[in-house]
């Protein structure tokens, strides 16, 4: 079959591979209908997490239709339409039983990797590396899902797959980090970044009763979006001091939540911008924090930051004082999507959550090279670009 | 593959190993196992644990047994009713490879309690793998990694 694999760094290649096979009594196999690049796919692709290897199939956010299942999937038939969250969870062990899905104790057969780097492992993630266990990607005509009892939601009839396909990661992620972050109806909750994981954590925050969102960006066709799609306020940062306009906006108190939605390649201004483009570069820093120490300058006092983009190992130049002294709950977290698929899935058939705009560009899995291409370079305003297998 | 290549490829996989095992004892602060600062011999008689989320974990444990009679096992329930917590020890002094059977043997333990089957993910879809001595390295902590951690 054909499958989209990270060939080495800043190289993508479209390759035939062999089809994946039932490992696990608990998996069933996906034809692919739908797979798109993600912003985390750009942290692999570029080297940034040394954990990949050549070969390697990409991509975790997809639709499929399920034809073969394993001999103790109880609920999965063949012939079903599915959108699957891109954490691997086993839906028995306690971190599962508390709905804390991608820390899964059972989803990660390699965790002596992860609990090397932070201690514990959390679960595992298709198409993202062997430290995060090692499951081929789902940018492929098709792919194993284990735990696919826990795992595969049904699309209802009346929600395409584009729609769908978000509900795999983006909207998901987004909703995890508005949720666990704690917003409450009538809160300030400002996202840094307008890709679709925080467009979609501007949203998820307002269908939790947020009165006010704002999304930062520098993008101008993002900004847009947010505005046009979203409902939401946009802010450029490239020629704003967010900081100040947020403070402006909110009464001088600083925003309630602060949803980071950027990850270890963010970009920042001035200095500061300079400064850790170095120092990772020498990897004397692997990860560039920019957008976590704006969030946590701008939140009111006793506010909640949290930290939805992709990070691996150190930062630099924390505030660690600021979050002290101004007592806030930092939290973080991949996405726990079991928990929150069904209600998202209920928002996109009802029409308040829609995610169409956010699939630009559309090409054969063929193309995903030059597909990738465009995304890494925020090309011809592409926001995310959905591969068709199939096609 | 000319030889003096494999023989660079099979090393790189044997350090790749090695560097994974040495990750945990690694004293840098925030990386790995900052707190380990005992000796190893005091490391290694330590229980290794897992927590199994059950009330009604019972034996036999037939991968704990395929360790032999010096190991000792004991049960007691977590606090809080997150299960039972089911830990392990070698008698004398066991050696860097017999912890690191014990740590895949108790992983394999608690799935099997857990979710009924160990999950796997050999073979997987892949595409070319370049003969180069950083994939090799890597598949060799991967191919540890079930042996390795904090456990």
């Amino acid at each position: 079959m054909k499958a989209a694999i990270w060939a080495g760094v800043n190289e993508v290649a479209v390759e035939d591979v062999p089809e994946p096979q039932l490992l696990n009594s608990h998996d069933v196999i996906l034809k692919i209908s739908k797979t798109v690049t993600c912003g985390s796919d750009l942290h692999l692709i570029g080297g940034y997490i040394p954990a990949m290897r050549a070969g390697d199939v990409l991509g975790h956010e997809f639709t499929g239709e399920v034809v073969e299942v394993g001999s103790g999937v109880q609920k999965v038939k063949v012939g079903d339409r599915v959108v699957v969250p891109s954490f691997v969870a086993c839906g028995k062990c306690w971190y599962c039983a508390q709905e804390l899905y991608s820390l899964c104790d059972n989803g990660n057969p390699d965790p002596g990797i992860t609990e090397g780097l932070w201690g514990q492992s959390p679960g595992g993630c298709f198409g993202y590396s062997h430290a995060m266990g090692g499951d081929a990607g789902s940018h492929a005509e098709y792919m194993r899902v284990p735990y696919a009892d826990v795992g595969c939601f049904l699309v209802p009839d009346g929600v395409s797959d584009t729609r769908a396909l978000f509900a795999s990661d983006s909207v998901t992620t987004g909703w995890t980090g508005a949720h666990l972050g704690g917003t409450k109806p009538g809160d300030v909750v400002a996202v840094w970044g307008a890709g679709a994981v925080g467009q979609m954590a501007a949203r998820a925050a307002m269908l939790l009763g947020a009165e006010q969102v704002v999304v930062i960006d520098r993008l101008p066709e993002r900004l847009a979006q947010v505005r046009r799609h979203i409902g939401a306020e946009a802010v450029d940062y490239s020629t704003t001091d967010v900081v100040a306009e947020l403070r402006e906006r909110t009464g001088g108190r600083g925003p309630d939540v602060c949803i980071e939605a950027v990850g270890m390649e963010a970009h920042s201004t001035g200095v500061q911008g300079a400064f850790d483009q170095v120092k990772q570069q020498l990897r004397l820093q692997t990860d560039r924090p920019s957008a976590v120490r704006e969030a946590i300058r701008a939140c009111r006092k006793g506010g909640s930051v949290f930290v939805l983009g992709v990070f691996a190992g150190m930062v630099d130049k924390f505030p660690l004082g600021a979050m002290m002294n101004k007592g806030l709950t930092v939290r973080g977290a991949q996405q726990h999507g079991q928990r929150y698929v069904p209600e998202i899935l209920r928002h996109m058939e009802s029409g308040v959550l829609t995610t169409e705009h956010l699939a630009t560009h559309t090409m054969p899995l063929t193309q995903a090279a030059e597909g990738y291409r465009i995304f890494k370079e925020k090309a011809d305003g592409c926001v995310r670009t959905v591969f068709e297998p199939g096609s | 593959m000319s030889g003096p290549l494999q023989q660079v490829l099979s090393r790189a996989a044997s350090l790749g190993g090695a560097a994974l095992g040495k990750l945990q004892h690694t004293r840098i602060p925030g990386v790995g196992q900052a707190s380990t600062t005992e000796p190893a011999e005091v490391s290694a008689a330590r229980w290794r644990a897992v927590t199994v989320y059950t009330d009604d974990l019972a034996g036999p444990f037939p991968e704990l047994d395929a360790l032999g009679s010096d190991l000792e096992v004991r049960m007691q329930a977590a606090p809080g009713g997150r299960g039972t917590e089911l830990a392990a020890r070698f008698h004398g002094s066991p050696t860097t490879d017999q912890i690191g059977e014990l740590r895949a043997a108790l992983r394999r333990t608690k799935q099997l309690a857990e979710v009924g089957e160990v999950l796997r993910v050999d073979p997987q879809p892949h595409g070319t793998r370049k003969a180069t001595p950083q994939g090799a390295a890597l598949e060799g902590a991967a191919a540890r990694a079930p042996k390795e951690g904090v456990l």
